[in-house]
């Protein structure tokens, strides 16, 4: 049995091998030696640098920019996984039954999730131009002059609107998400608390909600990812202006590294970027986790 | 009552807030560009097809969905094998050493490409694998893999245990339960992860970018690249070019919705 | 029975890898094999030119037929991406034998990379006018050849000027009167692709007169000027100026470079706030179009020093790592003959610093008669610090979007103190 066992374990290593050599290889291996250059003045182009310590941590956090990024980049991720969450758990409810027609606009609502987000932020700078663009069009041609904004070019407003297209494009798919988890709910719970008298909201708080934790987690952790890591959609859209108002962390690192020649700085904020995603998702895990529990 | 007019009437709401940038994408498709300035949300008249004909008559585009294709398909496949063997085994083993190799690939979930890059291209240019097709999907595969694990080894988990254990019980080797058990099961994880992994893999700019030279064996999105200009861009062209490459997703995501649903569910159950 | 599987595993996994390292070496040697054994070399040409693919496409036929042993594949990338991916590519000599580079920060870090090879001496120069291609030289050497011709000073429609009886005035005073008819008359007087391309190409010629000097942002740059003093905040004061005042179309902050480009081709606007380049461009879309330059002029005309601003760009070079350098400085040489080089300007719509070209169109006649014109070369390129270009052009964002003209200088007067620290 012992031997047995013994020899399973080992096939199991070999099925780790390939994938695990590959990933080491290629991936953590890079990602390593953006921790080695992010201890240099590397501009990413010559073949010399010099080691300058923790000089471009410090440059970091005393950049204006930096610091601008850093909170843009929270004001994206909170705007985008709130608003995302409640829009994709709101259309799972009013879809969650399997009707031909409920289906269709499933699909619909999905439709955005498969194009690429270079073309969703092309479609959507024409969208959003002030003169030609079909927003502004439409809200004048709906007698609703005063809502027209200039969605991109408002230091103010630009950010959030590119928040809107992160939804827009990724909602649909987490609202699946949220459409199997409703699912999975027996149909007999609600029926018994129902008879127990519970209104709508308290069937939500005492029954949908909790039973909901496993999708919410993976929609918020997903969320949280994508709005961390969005780049083309900025890059098309934006490419962080107005005056740096849309400069997250990702289009930060892209700037630093490739516009401005230092590729050591960049990658010090690519370091500090990964520690700030760490921490949050570790956070995030652990609310749910004692939610879950509660 | 008022509940349910209400929830129709944003269902509704939300349909069209998706459908009106998709439609300003198709007329746009079919207009002269002086069209799409002038009148940008009018009905193209003429309806003209001379955007596609551009595309093809520029580009060898048909040769471009064929190296798009090529490389979609090996990564796909391949990630989804590395990436169930993987799964498979973290959750055979179970306790320390699969948490151990659970962590490190959802570590790489949170690793923007932007930070591994460049010493990523430099790695590969050492190798001599830049410029080719079959190192593109490697390295992609290498990408794709964090999210791949994650995904499957959350399904697998769900397997019933005792499934497992009676096989191994049973005297049939991992390899065999493997095969036999855990991949016929996962069928539903893996169509939904691979339909993921063929839409990014499809749509993928960077990897292409910074790996392929060569104007034969550009993909997909990097020949939609070629259309632009420094100053000068013929959008309707260019956009025409969004909807020629966005066709075969639609069309495989109407074919295979229900995967896409059936393993979305499987994870969200077990989370 | 186990052991059994265990091997077909691992026979699996074996086989799978070396199958693998098999196809992928041979790969990666057919393309080089194939270049080396029949006598025939292929060099890759790399820029950003898009639009320019298929003037491009036949000139190099021809070259190819008159030099049958040499093969040309072309690739272009756009501008944006092309200071990331085609520097890495460029720096190991993976691609570019011939390869075009920007003026300006680009520039510099390439030279310090060594990706250049030194063209001085090389007797196609002497094609070139002496003077515009001085942007590509670097410790009196030359190591690109800058090959487009630019004036970057905003276009305006000759028949709606004739219209409201407007000539080209010579002084701002003048200015703000022309721009004020043009809104009274309905007209949008400057179209501005606040955006994107906007600020970066309308700064040059509002600070060519405030600041006439060639090196005041070598200067910023050096710590010895800033852009808190009176040239620069005077600058950001006028540019906010033409803005309040409602000369630019509305939320032009928000415009890109194609809706403002369109509103110059609809004819509803007078003045279109780009540059030379996109002169043939305009006047493809509608024809009926009379196009012609202005700079607009920020001081008093016994003050003004240029009459607009030029950039010499699209610098070609060859790459140092290149294998085949000899036939890729015949390419350049090929490029450099007045007929080729006419041949590309007329039917890309760009001048080009080559002497002796003939121009047939009479959008590039517009921007020749420029040539005789005190001309400033384009400031914006002259900072060689992307960084600090990027916060030049915010700080004209800044204004537009509600900052003052001062706390808009300060900001970005910032951003260079932090990277004069850092060295």
């Amino acid at each position: 049995m012992n031997i047995k066992r013994m020899k399973h374990k080992r096939a199991l290593w070999l099925f780790l091998l390939p994938g695990t050599l590959l990933y080491l290889f290629l991936f953590a291996y890079p990602t390593l030696s953006g921790l080695f250059y992010s201890f240099t003045d590397w501009d990413g182009v010559s073949d010399s640098y010099r080691m300058v310590g923790l000089g471009n941590y410090k440059d970091s956090f005393d950049s204006l920019v930096f610091r601008k990024t850093l909170l843009n980049n929270v004001k994206f991720m909170l705007s985008v996984v709130i608003v995302q969450t409640i829009v994709s758990l709101v259309l799972a409810m009013l879809l969650s039954r399997n009707t031909r027609t409920r289906v269709f606009l499933r699909a619909l609502y999905f439709l955005p999730a498969i194009l690429s987000s270079v073309s969703v932020g092309l479609i959507w700078s024409f969208v959003y131009d002030p003169t030609i663009g079909m927003l502004n069009l439409g809200l004048r041609g709906a007698g609703l002059d005063s809502l027209t904004q200039n969605w991109i070019g408002d230091r103010h407003i630009a950010l959030y609107a590119i928040a809107a297209v992160q939804v827009w494009a990724h909602a649909g798919q987490m609202m699946i998400v949220f459409i199997a988890g409703l699912q999975a709910i027996p149909g007999e719970l609600y029926e018994s608390a129902r008879i127990d008298g519970g209104n709508r909201w308290q069937l939500f708080r005492h029954i949908t909600w909790p039973l909901l934790a496993p999708a919410s987690a993976i929609v918020i952790a997903y969320t949280t990812i994508q709005s961390f890591k969005a780049f083309d959609l900025i890059f098309v859209m934006t490419d962080g202006g107005p005056n740096n108002a849309t400069e997250i962390l990702s289009t930060y690192i892209y700037h630093t590294a490739f516009g401005n020649y230092e590729f050591g700085l960049a990658s010090a904020g690519s370091m500090i970027f990964l520690v700030v995603l760490a921490v949050l998702t570790y956070l995030q895990f652990k609310a749910l986790r004692t939610d879950r529990a509660a | 009552m008022a509940f349910k007019w209400l929830g129709r009437l944003l269902v509704l709401l939300y349909a069209a807030i998706i459908a009106a940038p998709l439609y300003f994408v198709l007329i746009s498709a079919f207009k002269p560009t002086t069209a799409f300035f002038a009148d940008p949300l009018g009905w193209p008249k003429p309806l003209t097809l001379e955007n596609f004909v551009a595309l093809f008559d520029q580009q060898p585009m048909l040769r471009y969905f064929g190296n798009s294709t090529l490389v979609t398909l090996g990564t796909v496949s391949l990630s989804l094998l590395l990436g169930s063997l993987i799964a498979y085994a973290i959750v055979r083993f179970g306790g320390r050493i699969g948490a151990f190799f659970f962590a490190l690939y959802a570590a790489g979930l949170i690793v923007p490409t932007q930070v591994n890059m460049l010493p990523l291209y430099s790695l590969v240019r050492k190798l001599g694998w830049s410029d080719n097709l079959l190192g593109l999907v490697i390295v992609s595969v290498a990408l794709f893999l964090p999210l791949t694990v994650f995904m499957l080894t959350g399904f697998m988990r769900s397997l019933s245990r005792e499934v497992l254990e009676a096989g191994s019980i049973d005297g049939a080797s991992e390899w065999r339960l493997y095969v036999r058990i855990a991949i016929p099961l996962s069928a539903p994880a893996l169509s939904a992860c691979a339909t993921f992994l063929f839409v990014m893999s499809w749509n993928d700019l960077l990897m292409p970018m910074l790996l392929i030279n060569g104007n034969s064996k550009l993909t997909l999105p990097l020949a939609l690249m070629q259309f632009r200009g420094e100053y000068v861009t013929n959008y309707t062209t260019l956009l025409a070019g969004v909807v020629l490459s966005a066709v075969p997703m639609v069309v495989l995501f109407l074919f295979l919705q229900r995967y896409f649903i059936a393993g979305m569910t499987a994870g969200a159950i077990k989370g | 029975m186990t052991g059994k599987s265990g091997k077909k595993v691992r026979y699996l996994l074996a086989s799978g890898a070396l199958a693998l390292t098999a196809v992928l070496s041979a790969c990666g040697g057919g393309g080089s094999a194939a270049s080396g054994s029949g006598g025939d070399v292929t060099i890759n040409f790399l820029h950003w030119r898009g639009e320019d693919v298929k003037a491009l496409d036949t000139i190099i036929d021809k070259f190819e037929t008159a030099n049958p042993t040499i093969k040309v594949e072309m690739q272009t990338l756009p501008s944006d991406q092309y200071q990331s991916t085609a520097q890495a590519k460029l720096s190991d000599g993976s691609v570019g034998d011939v390869f075009a580079s920007f003026p300006g920060a680009q520039f510099d870090a390439l030279a310090k990379a060594g990706v250049f090879t030194d063209l001085s001496g090389s007797s196609f120069l002497d094609s070139f006018n002496a003077d515009l291609i001085a942007a590509g030289q670097q410790d009196g050497k030359q190591l690109a050849v800058p090959y487009q011709l630019v004036y970057n000073d905003p276009i305006y429609n000759v028949k709606l000027f004739e219209k409201y009886g407007l000539t080209p005035p010579a002084d701002w005073e003048g200015f703000l009167a022309l721009c004020q008819t043009l809104k009274d008359n309905g007209v949008i007087p400057i179209a501005f692709a606040g955006a994107d391309i906007g600020p970066g190409q309308f700064m040059n010629t509002m600070v060519m007169n405030n600041e006439p000097s060639d090196d005041i942002f070598e200067k910023v740059e050096a710590g010895e000027a800033k852009l808190t003093d009176e040239w620069w905040v005077k600058t950001l004061t006028q540019i906010k100026e033409l803005n309040d005042k409602g000369y630019f179309q509305p939320d032009a902050l928000g415009t890109k470079d194609a809706a403002a480009g369109a509103l110059f081709v609809q004819e509803k606007a007078g003045m279109l706030a780009s540059g030379s380049y996109q002169l043939a461009q305009n006047a493809a879309q509608n024809p009926e179009l009379e196009q012609a330059l202005l700079a607009p002029i920020t001081v008093s005309a016994g003050e003004a020093k240029y009459e607009g601003v030029h950039t010499s760009t699209f610098m070609l070079a060859v790459n140092s790592k290149s294998k085949h350098p000899e036939e890729a400085k015949k390419f350049l040489e090929y490029l450099s003959q007045p007929d080729v080089a006419g041949e590309y300007a007329n039917a890309t719509g760009q001048n080009v610093t080559v002497d002796g070209v003939s121009y047939d169109s009479p959008e590039l006649k517009v921007a020749e008669d420029w040539t005789s014109k005190k001309t400033l070369f384009q400031p914006r390129f002259t900072i060689k610090n992307g960084d600090n270009q990027k916060a030049v052009t915010n700080s004209i964002q800044a204004v537009l979007g509600g900052s003052t003209p001062e706390e808009a200088a300060q900001e970005a007067q910032a951003v260079i103190d932090q990277n004069l620290s850092k060295s």
